[in-house]
């Protein structure tokens, strides 16, 4: 049992006296990350991109200033680039970037509503993302809404106006009718039709007030929207992004150290010595997977320890989970990373099939997508991967304040002990064959 | 081929032979090792000494044939038996970003060594004359060094049997010479070295030789046993101060106890194979009296390692 345990050991001193024994590499593995995050950081603002807006009309003056309010409303997506006239002229200027978005107002937009028909606005872009053109359909509808909402308010308060000599017209109707009631004889058959009549003026009349009493903004627009998430905290793009990011980088560290490490001793040829000495292809598994464990939980806890102080990242969970979810994560990639290790005959084509699963990892994680968007059977593929199970740990223990979900950490933790299983299988056949 | 088998044999196999596909890396190899002894194995590159290395480490299986290394099929070893042996693999594959000590200390662990083992390990560097060198990167160690390190690396468990293969190629010959030092001295300590080597010369240096070539055992003997068998006997070269008549020389070579022709070195100078050296060196002093020869030298010669092994595959061509 002791020697079981000292020939475990032999790998942990190796392998961390290699890594170790390269500064530059660890400067890499701790300060690459922690700069990558910091990059996402400032590239990306926190807040959404503005679209430099032309419009079109062949009344400028009419529009002009429906379109100042409405680009000072949205100054934080549309930057007014002014009212032209020419169409052909604003797409050319659409067509070089000059503009990212063309609004044509149609030439006599009251006259078509006037006629019974819709007003269509017509909204050109340039875009080939369709996250991009997705926005621009947002923001144009959200414009096309603006629109809507101005000419109903405006036509509101026009009638709010107008109602009034309305009111007190029907306010001198409610008095005649009273006054009729009162001059008809007990008994007469059409007392009680008279009383229905200046029931349902006095009824309108009251409508007729609370017409007139209420804004016109909340008659237009009577409900609005608030929305709050449950942490109560509102996430930058890279608070966001950081869980997702740390996921990542670990899962990648993980796989591509276990994808050398294996296949670069098959071609050292020391494999061949481990074959005939007395160690077991577990005791090699294991001794490897302790040592990067090791290596791996020192980096992590530097990366978020960086992540935290320095980019000010927070952590709304305990330390346990958040420790727990990490540790789970580094134990399944390492698992994938021995596999590939094993089925490569190079290098070259371990490196390939690391870069293979981050890319995998970057689209089926959930990293940019949601995966409740994707079809079905892709989920399969995404649910195989540990940094789908990371990211959503993670998300919840730093950005929810959450415990880690145990149907993600059991499943997860299958497919670690999945790969545990078949690596160890993998290279018993190795050094037996 | 095969050699004697006796009760304190390490390795013994029989009619071991290993295929790849249809090709015959090893064929009907019947030998015997005796503990305590230097086993030479000696041909050239590709002739399957590193297979059957690999055979008897349980490294490969045997395509047929019957082995057993230390009274056990190496494919049935347990941990303790695989303990019993070390093999220095051919090409260099301990790890270039540790130094001399790590990757000693790494061995030793590897073989399961006890951790109280600082002692053994300080005494193997002194043995491979590599204490100076303990902290320096393998990869910045001279190609000797780094086969000297490998050998500290394989004895680190102090095995009882020894499989070496290669352990002096692509070294000088003085360091060449100085390994064979260390394997004698080994040796001394017990073990049983089984040393492979391309370089037929080492041959001298080795208790019982095996030769391979084309994936067949030709011969295993004595070094010196080697020469008489490829020779059919003892070369004696005998020197006159007068050139020896053709007629002469056909009397020589229908004398009872010379084999052969006699080879004609120079006019002076001719070689004769005979039984027993020793036995003979008189009677052909006596022969050259009688022909009025005036004998300048007359000794038993050793003719070179790679003329033995030239002089084999000759043979063996010819048996084929």
């Amino acid at each position: 049992m002791i020697k079981f345990f000292i020939r475990i050991s032999s790998f942990l001193g190796k392998e961390l006296t290699e890594i170790f024994r390269q500064p530059k590499l660890i400067l890499t593995l701790v300060l690459g990350p922690f700069l990558i995050m910091s990059l996402f950081g400032l590239a990306y603002p926190d807040q959404s991109r503005t679209l430099r807006t032309t419009f079109v009309s062949a009344n400028p003056d009419t529009f002009q200033n429906q379109m100042a309010l409405f680009t000072e409303s949205y100054s934080s997506t549309v930057v007014d680039q002014g009212i032209e006239t020419d169409k052909d002229l604003a797409l050319s200027r659409l067509a070089l970037n000059e503009t990212d978005l063309v609004i044509i107002i149609p030439d006599a937009p009251f006259e078509t509503i006037q006629n019974n028909q819709q007003a269509e606005l017509e909204v050109y872009h340039n875009e080939v993302d369709p996250f991009q053109i997705g926005y621009i359909q947002t923001i144009a509808s959200i414009y096309v809404n603006e629109v809507n909402r101005r000419l109903l308010q405006t036509v509101t308060e026009q009638g709010q106006a107008d109602s009034g000599s309305l009111q007190s017209n029907l306010e001198t109707a409610i008095e005649k009718t009273q006054a009729l009631r009162q001059a008809m004889p007990p008994g007469d058959a059409n007392t009680e039709q008279v009383a229905e009549i200046e029931n349902d003026l006095t009824g309108l009349n009251e409508n007729l007030t609370m017409f007139r009493s209420l804004a016109s903004g909340i008659l237009v627009n009577p409900f609005g929207v608030k929305t709050s998430g449950i942490s109560g905290i509102q996430f930058t793009v890279t608070g966001f992004f950081a869980p997702a990011v740390i996921v990542l980088l670990l899962q990648h560290l993980s796989i591509t150290f276990a994808a050398l490490s294996i296949v670069r001793e098959s071609r050292s040829g020391i494999m061949e010595l481990f074959r005939v000495a007395p160690i077991t292809a577990f005791e090699t598994l294991l001794g490897k997977y302790l040592s990067y464990l090791f290596l791996e939980v020192i980096l992590a806890g530097v990366i978020t320890w960086l992540a935290v102080s320095l980019l000010k990242i927070p952590i709304l969970g305990n330390g346990q989970d958040y420790a727990l979810a990490v540790f789970i994560l580094l134990f399944t990639s390492l698992g994938v990373g021995f596999f590939i290790s094993l089925i490569s005959e190079t290098d070259t084509q371990a490196v390939q099939y690391s870069m293979l699963l981050l890319l995998a990892s970057i689209f089926f994680s959930g990293f940019f997508l949601d995966l409740r968007l994707m079809r079905e059977p892709v989920t399969i593929l995404a649910w195989s991967l540990p940094a789908t199970y990371g990211i959503r740990m993670l998300q919840d223990v730093m950005l929810r304040g959450a415990s880690v979900s145990p149907t993600l950490f059991q499943g997860i933790a299958l497919i670690g002990l999945g790969f545990l299983v078949v690596d160890w299988l993998l290279l018993k056949r190795k050094m037996d064959s | 081929m095969k050699n004697d088998k006796t009760a304190e044999n390490v390795v013994e196999t029989q009619d071991l032979t290993k295929s790849f596909g249809t090709d015959v890396a090893v064929q009907s190899l019947s030998m015997y090792v005796p503990r305590g002894k230097i086993f030479g194995f000696i041909g050239p590159s590709g002739c399957g000494k590193t297979t059957t290395v690999r055979m008897l480490t349980g490294y490969y299986r045997p395509t047929s044939g019957t082995l057993s290394v230390l009274g056990k099929d190496p494919a049935a070893f347990s941990k303790s038996d695989q303990g019993k042996i070390g093999y220095l693999i051919q090409q260099f594959v301990l790890y270039p970003d540790l130094t001399v000590w790590e990757n000693l200390n790494f061995a030793a662990s590897f073989y399961g060594v006890t951790p109280f083992r600082r002692g053994r390990l300080n005494k193997l560097l002194d043995f491979v004359e590599l204490s100076e060198h303990r902290n320096k990167l393998a990869r910045d160690l001279s190609g000797g060094m780094k086969r000297r390190l490998s050998l500290a690396a394989t004895m680190v468990h102090n095995p009882e049997l020894l499989f070496l293969d290669e352990p002096t190629a692509g070294i000088d010959p003085i360091l060449r010479r100085k390994f064979w030092d260390y394997f004698k001295k080994l040796q001394e300590q017990g073990h049983t070295l089984f040393v492979t080597t391309q370089y037929v010369g080492e041959a001298a240096y080795c208790d019982l030789v095996g030769v391979m070539y084309e994936g067949r055992l030709l011969m295993i003997a004595t070094p010196e046993g080697l020469r008489k068998k490829a020779y059919g006997g003892d070369v004696v070269g005998i020197k006159t101060t007068e050139g020896m008549s053709f007629e002469q020389r056909h009397q020589l070579a229908a004398l009872p106890f010379v084999h052969g022709k006699v080879k004609v070195i120079d006019a002076q100078e001719n070689d004769v194979i005979v039984d027993e050296a020793s036995a003979a060196i008189p009677t052909l002093m006596e022969w050259c009296q009688a022909q009025k020869l005036n004998v300048e030298t007359i000794e038993e010669k050793s003719p070179p390692f790679d003329d033995v092994f030239v002089k084999i595959i000759e043979m063996e061509a010819a048996h084929d």
